[in-house]
């Protein structure tokens, strides 16, 4: 019986990283399609569209520091409503009519990652 | 004799019109012969998820007609000159301007073909050109557009430059595009205005990139 039990559970543990290591992927398809433009593949604020041109320094979530300053709230809201949800630049456009809550959700745990931080 | 050479002439003549496409049919022909490998003519949209869009090669124009200005098109075939500033779908290549050019006669055909492909979105003769201050607002500070595309002025590169948008879109069509931008691209990574801007903002931006010489 305890066979049985530990057999299943290693089969629910390998199911469940399984599926952890596939929203991961998909995750970085999602930052790479939609955020990586202005904020870098890396996250570091350094993507393609930030030229001379650019009226302000994209966020780096590479910089613990700083985003450890910002709550889980305030990324989540700031990727859905823009920058002028939290007092920032209109340069980060609103995206709550284009990703899912899912996808939000999924953007915050990867920046967390990129920054080594967890929110205030 | 008479009635005999009418006759073999109206055989004739039909036998012409049996065998020889109509213009239409002959761009329809090149597109699917030299066109079709990288853009997509059948709508709706087809693209469900990033790796869908990501997928293709060149922009879908399903909608070209509604898109597009046709003195433009048929000019830009003949010479076609970089509109995105990075390759399509890359954020670190740059855009080699190596789309194939058409011969005058070509591009005539397939711009008569493109410009009947069009989505009834798009209402027709409700934009006019206007570079009004409410436009210049939300244009350049409420919801930056130079983030990512190219003005005048410079701008961002992974979105389509709007330099020359004047000559080369359709106001109707833009105004179009940025109130239901989900009929047109379900997938892109440019953020949905039409949830966040209403009818008249949006009609102010239409108007003032049909402005952008």
């Amino acid at each position: 019986m305890s066979r049985i039990v530990m057999t299943a559970a290693v089969a629910l543990g390998l199911a469940l990283s399984a599926g952890g290591a596939a929203q991961a992927a998909d995750t970085k398809q999602v930052f790479d399609f939609y955020c990586a433009q202005c904020h870098g593949e890396k996250g570091d604020g350094k993507g393609i569209n930030v030229t001379k041109d650019f009226a302000t320094d994209p966020r780096d979530f590479t910089n613990t520091t700083d985003m450890a300053k910002r709550s889980d709230d305030d990324i989540r809201g700031v990727i859905k409503d823009g920058g002028p949800s939290i007092s920032k630049s209109p340069l980060m456009p609103p995206w709550g009519a284009t990703l899912t809550a899912a996808e939000v959700d999924g953007l915050l745990v990867y920046i967390r990652k990129m920054c080594n931080c967890k929110g205030k | 004799m008479k009635l005999l050479a009418v006759t073999v002439s109206i055989g004739a003549a039909m036998l012409v019109m049996a065998t020889a496409p109509s213009y239409a049919a002959g761009g329809d022909a090149i597109f699917k012969k030299s066109c079709a490998s990288c853009h997509y003519t059948d709508g709706p949209a087809k693209e469900k998820t990033i790796a869908d869009q990501l997928a293709k090669k060149g922009p879908e124009l399903w909608y070209a007609g509604s898109k597009f200005q046709k003195a433009w098109l048929g000019a830009w075939l003949q010479d076609p000159k970089p509109i995105r500033p990075l390759k399509y779908n890359s954020l670190t290549d740059k855009n080699k301007g190596d789309h194939p050019k058409s011969s005058a006669g070509d591009a005539a055909a397939l711009t008569d073909y493109l410009m009947g492909l069009t989505s009834p979105e798009v209402k027709a003769g409700v934009i006019k050109p206007a570079a009004t201050p409410q436009a210049k607002q939300i244009f350049n500070k409420k919801m930056p557009c130079g983030g990512c595309h190219a003005t005048e002025k410079g701008g961002g590169l992974s979105g389509p430059s709007l330099v020359g948008a004047a000559k080369r879109l359709n106001p109707d069509w833009v105004y179009a595009y940025l109130a239901n931008i989900k009929h047109f691209k379900p997938v892109r990574d440019m953020p949905d205005f039409g949830s966040v801007l209403n009818p008249k903002d949006l009609e102010a931006v239409a108007a003032y990139v049909a402005t952008f010489e």
